[in-house]
């Protein structure tokens, strides 16, 4: 298998032929691997090797799409007429021309080096020398460790009526590690990047045991404490915002957490916030699911909104263009979303440094459940997991038991103060449905006033 | 069971024996997946997809550990390729103590879940010209509705399976559900309401059409649209310790996160620590623990009509049960399967495994894990008998921790309860709890007449991500001392 291996794009070809008229096929095929452990031992290891190819019919303004696993002339004969019996059907009931306002056309795509021959042999060797190595360093420490390992390779062609002709193969590879002693205490890191290279079992298992102290956690009031976030924290609730304050969809319809605030300030001035598909330690992507190029975006600039992200449809709702950011071929029914955000880092050396204005704060390693709780405010709740501290005297200082916040993303980046100059991508690796490698790039931060409501038990 | 399903059946069986030998153990199941989803918003179709997939997943055990490996060529030279790479993922694992399954009786025979209207039988006219008329009858004049949409899905799934212990079963399941919402804004504010499920709307069961044509849509579509507009201008929810009144969904989402997901074996044993989490309990707590008071009767059960959680066999052949979880408050049994009901003991698994689609494999799952009836006739006899306290329906928003223990909740709708009788409408609704204490608090379940299935279909566990469908019976039930109005 090599990058330009063009297997994907000739069966997206294929199925467009059996289409007529206004019409996109897509080819996802995703090859991956993906080994469990808990207790320092393998627990589940699943391989798949899987193909989505889907064909999405424009009609009078109405859009219908079907897709299926079948690489026969028959299936995708098939899966065309049901797409076209869909649109048709659509157009039919609605009675009037739909707001779709039709495919793209082809444009100029940007090359990325996303691709790792060494991770796309998917060896399961590798995974097991992997997990050997991230026991031993959990041993170490008198701790058991539980995680994954996982490698994938997802290959994308698009092929439209309108003339796109667009190939896209990826690699991407995700360990995490969590240490944990016999009364519970846990610790957590992870690593993620476009090749099994970026993954460091053994600093990994150092990095999650050193988050084990061996004290009793203390009990955490509710109220309002300076915090200090972890990436892998900042990144989950950014990946949020990108849902709630960036879908141009939900912006449109007036739903959307910075209706009324663009061009706004809307976070701190050291708050630099952009979609960068190409950004360096970004999980890279060519184009989006309507094969509209990937560039880059700035969201907030200098804490000042700047911009809403776009598929085709939510464009022309909008009156503007698309950003390059379907999630599904026509456009997700839930809107588009930022994939590559990039939160600039600050002048912090590191965590240590972010703590030492605080006299009596918070450290936070990771965050768990994360639910929207009022949309508008982009108001969020969550527990804390895997490494929670008490911050005193601007050092770290004894565990905490988790807690609950309840805050909004959006106050929490107008409050935040300072940020390190190292950046991490805190990828999400939880791969339902088809595999989509995502990630968010961002440093460390702390911010004031994070508002817990409530502690576990 | 059809010709197609003894051909497959065939090829499973075939694998099978050129397993043994090569493994401790082996299993294949293959799945064939059809679906259909519409959505309508704002007078105009939003969604119209169908989809079809079908394959092989082979899972086995060498030397105390699994591997697991999927192919969508449904050929011997698929199915056979899926094994050699199942039993290479294996070996090349770290290798730990093999730890035993659970015995199980062969699976042996065809079980179809039951069904009036077929929903694949039926026109796309036919189903859109229901929804068109529910999502018409949202909109009602007013332009603080910002988006108004009616949603439809209906899917099939037909499954073979087989093992080297002599498993050779087929299934067949069809559900359908449907819903719809309406979103309402002045502007600074975002409301929604939903029917007859939250987020959305949907309610899903497994059966046909008919029971999509029972939920009768387009009839509670004003009300909903009426109820997102009412939800602007009412004041916010108050803070403080009350007694509460939940509606039968949101007592179903309630047993599912803190006593459902709390009761996988597997998170017991800290196989989900990675993911999901773990879970308060522990094993040696199955007989004695309190988990809530005395009105508290749990049930996983899989043989129940309707439920999305449902079937013959599980994904380890292992037949359909009923399991009392927790009797007059006191915790009985947990959520299993094979590997770890042998862990703890039991000569049984709890028939519990399931997996998403061909290309996962299966781990602990819910079934349909229902709080079982009271006896308070109705809702109304519930509210006049509580005197003053919080209504709230449908979920807005839910989180829970990592052991189920602590959760926040928040509902569309959040009414006062005064004098026995409901009273003024509240916005942003929402409460909090410590589980053993919060099922500690409940003091009255409405009865069989008020009790339902409720679906739920967006169950997330494992790694890779696997999506399950599972149903709750729940009847709306109240619970004493609880905090409210912390978002």
């Amino acid at each position: 298998m090599t990058a330009s291996e063009p297997e994907a794009l000739e069966l997206a070809e294929r199925a467009l032929s059996f289409a007529t008229g206004e019409a996109q096929a897509t080819v996802v095929h995703e090859r991956s691997l993906l080994s469990r452990f808990a207790v320092s031992r393998p627990t589940q290891a699943t391989q798949v090797d899987d193909v989505t190819i889907s064909v999405l019919r424009v009609h009078d303004g109405h859009t219908g799409s079907a897709d299926t696993n079948e690489s026969t002339d028959e299936a995708l004969r098939d899966v065309a007429a049901r797409a076209d019996a869909a649109a048709r059907a659509a157009a039919a009931a609605a009675g009037a021309a739909g707001d779709y306002p039709g495919l793209p056309g082809p444009a100029p795509l940007r090359s990325h080096d996303g691709f790792d021959a060494r991770t796309a042999a998917l060896d399961p060797r590798e995974a097991g020398i992997a997990l050997r190595t991230a026991f031993d360093g959990c041993a170490k420490h008198d701790l058991q460790a539980f995680g994954i390992w996982t490698a994938g390779l997802v290959d994308t062609a698009i092929a439209s009526s309108t003339g796109i002709r667009a190939h896209d193969v990826l690699t991407d590879a995700y360990m995490k590690v969590i240490a944990r002693d016999a009364d519970g205490r846990t610790g957590w890191a992870a690593d993620a990047g476009t090749a099994i290279a970026a993954l460091q079992p053994l600093a990994l298992a150092e990095r999650a045991s050193a988050k084990v102290t061996r004290e009793e956690p203390l009990a955490l009031e509710p109220g309002e404490y300076p915090v200090v976030l972890e990436p892998d924290a900042v990144g989950t609730l950014l990946d949020f915002l990108g849902a709630l304050g960036f879908n141009g969809l939900a912006h449109t319809e007036g739903r959307g957490a910075l209706v009324d605030r663009l061009g706004q300030r809307v976070a701190a001035p050291a708050v630099n916030l952009s979609d960068a598909p190409s950004f360096v330690r970004t999980l890279p992507r060519a184009f989006d699911a309507e094969g509209v190029p990937k560039a880059p975006l700035p969201l907030i600039q200098d804490g000042v909104a700047h911009a809403v992200v776009h598929d085709t449809r939510s464009a022309a709702r909008a009156g503007t263009v698309s950003t390059g950011h379907a999630l599904a071929p026509g456009g997700a029914p839930w809107g588009p979303a930022p994939t590559n955000l990039v939160l600039a880092g600050g002048g912090a050396a590191d965590e240590a440094e972010l703590m030492a204005p605080i006299e009596r704060g918070l450290y936070v390693t990771r965050v768990w459940y994360v639910n929207t709780v009022h949309e508008k405010s982009a108001l969020l709740t969550g527990t804390t997991r895997d490494g929670t501290f008490l911050v005193e005297d601007g050092r770290i200082g004894r565990p905490i038991r988790d807690v609950r916040f309840t805050d909004s993303i959006l106050r929490l980046l107008e409050a935040t103060e300072a940020l390190t100059a190292g950046q991490r991508l805190v990828a999400d690796a939880e791969f339902y449905g088809r595999r989509f490698a995502t990630g968010v790039v961002t440093p460390a931060l702390r911010a004031h006033g994070f508002r817990i409501t409530g502690q576990t038990v | 069971m059809s010709d197609a399903d003894c051909s497959v059946l065939d090829l499973l069986t075939e694998l099978m024996a050129s397993a043994e030998g090569r493994c401790a153990y082996a299993e294949a199941r293959h799945v064939e997946e059809r679906g259909e989803a519409i959505a309508v918003l704002n007078g105009g179709i939003d969604a119209l997809d169908s989809s079809d997939s079908q394959g092989i997943g082979v899972r086995v055990r060498v030397g105390g550990g699994w591997g697991f490996a999927a192919a969508r060529e449904v050929t011997r030279a698929g199915a056979e390729g899926a094994l050699a790479r199942a039993l290479a993922i294996a070996q090349a694992q770290p290798a730990g103590p093999g730890t035993p399954l659970a015995p199980v009786a062969p699976a042996r025979g065809h079980w179809s879940s039951p069904y009036e209207v077929d929903p694949f039988s039926l026109s796309l006219e036919e189903k859109l010209g229901l929804l068109f008329e529910a999502e018409r009858a949202l909109r009602i004049g007013d332009e603080r509705l910002v988006r108004t949409v009616a949603t439809g899905r209906a899917w099939r799934e037909r499954k073979a399976f087989a093992s080297t212990e002599g498993a050779a079963c087929t299934q067949e399941l069809v559900a359908a559900g449907a819903g719809i919402a309406a979103y309402a804004s002045d502007g600074a504010e975002l409301q929604m309401r939903s029917y007859p499920g939250a987020h959305g709307g949907g309610l899903a069961a497994a059966g046909g059409w008919e029971h999509v044509r029972g939920l009768e849509l387009a009839a509670h579509a004003p009300r909903v649209a009426s109820e997102a507009i009412e939800l602007l201008s009412a004041p916010p929810c108050p803070e403080g310790t009350r007694t509460i009144v939940l509606h039968g969904e949101q007592v179903a989402l309630q047993v599912h996160e803190s006593i459902g997901h709390a009761l996988e074996l597997d998170r017991i044993l800290l196989s989900e620590a990675s993911y999901a989490g773990t879970s308060w309990v522990s094993p040696t707590d199955l007989g004695t623990l309190r988990y809530g008071s005395e009105h508290l009767h749990i049930t996983a059960d899989a043989t129940l009509p309707g439920g999305l959680g449902s079937f013959g066999w599980d994904d380890e052949g292992v037949a359909a049960k009923r399991t009392e979880l927790i009797t007059g408050g006191v915790l009985r049994a947990a959520l299993s399967d094979r590997e770890s009901a042998a862990a703890i003991g039991l000569g049984a698994s709890g028939g519990c495994a399931r997996a998403d689609g061909f290309a996962r494999q299966p781990i602990v799952r819910m079934t349909n894990v229902s709080l079982e009836p009271g006896t308070v006739p109705t809702l109304a006899d519930l509210i006049a008998d509580t005197g003053d306290g919080l209504y709230l329906e449908s979920n807005r928003s839910w989180s829970i921790d990592d052991r189920r223990l602590q959760f926040q909740f928040a509902t569309e709708i959040c009414r006062e309860i005064s004098g026995g009788e409901l009273g003024r409408l509240y916005r942003n609704g929402s409460y909090a709890g410590v589980t053993p204490r919060f099922w500690g608090g409940l003091d009255a379940v409405c009865g069989p007449d008020e009790w339902r299935l409720w679906g739920l279909t967006n169950c997330g566990k494992g790694e890779p991500g696997q999506v399950m469908e599972v149903s709750h019976g729940a009847a709306p039930a109240r619970f004493r001392d609880v905090q409210v109005g912390v978002a």
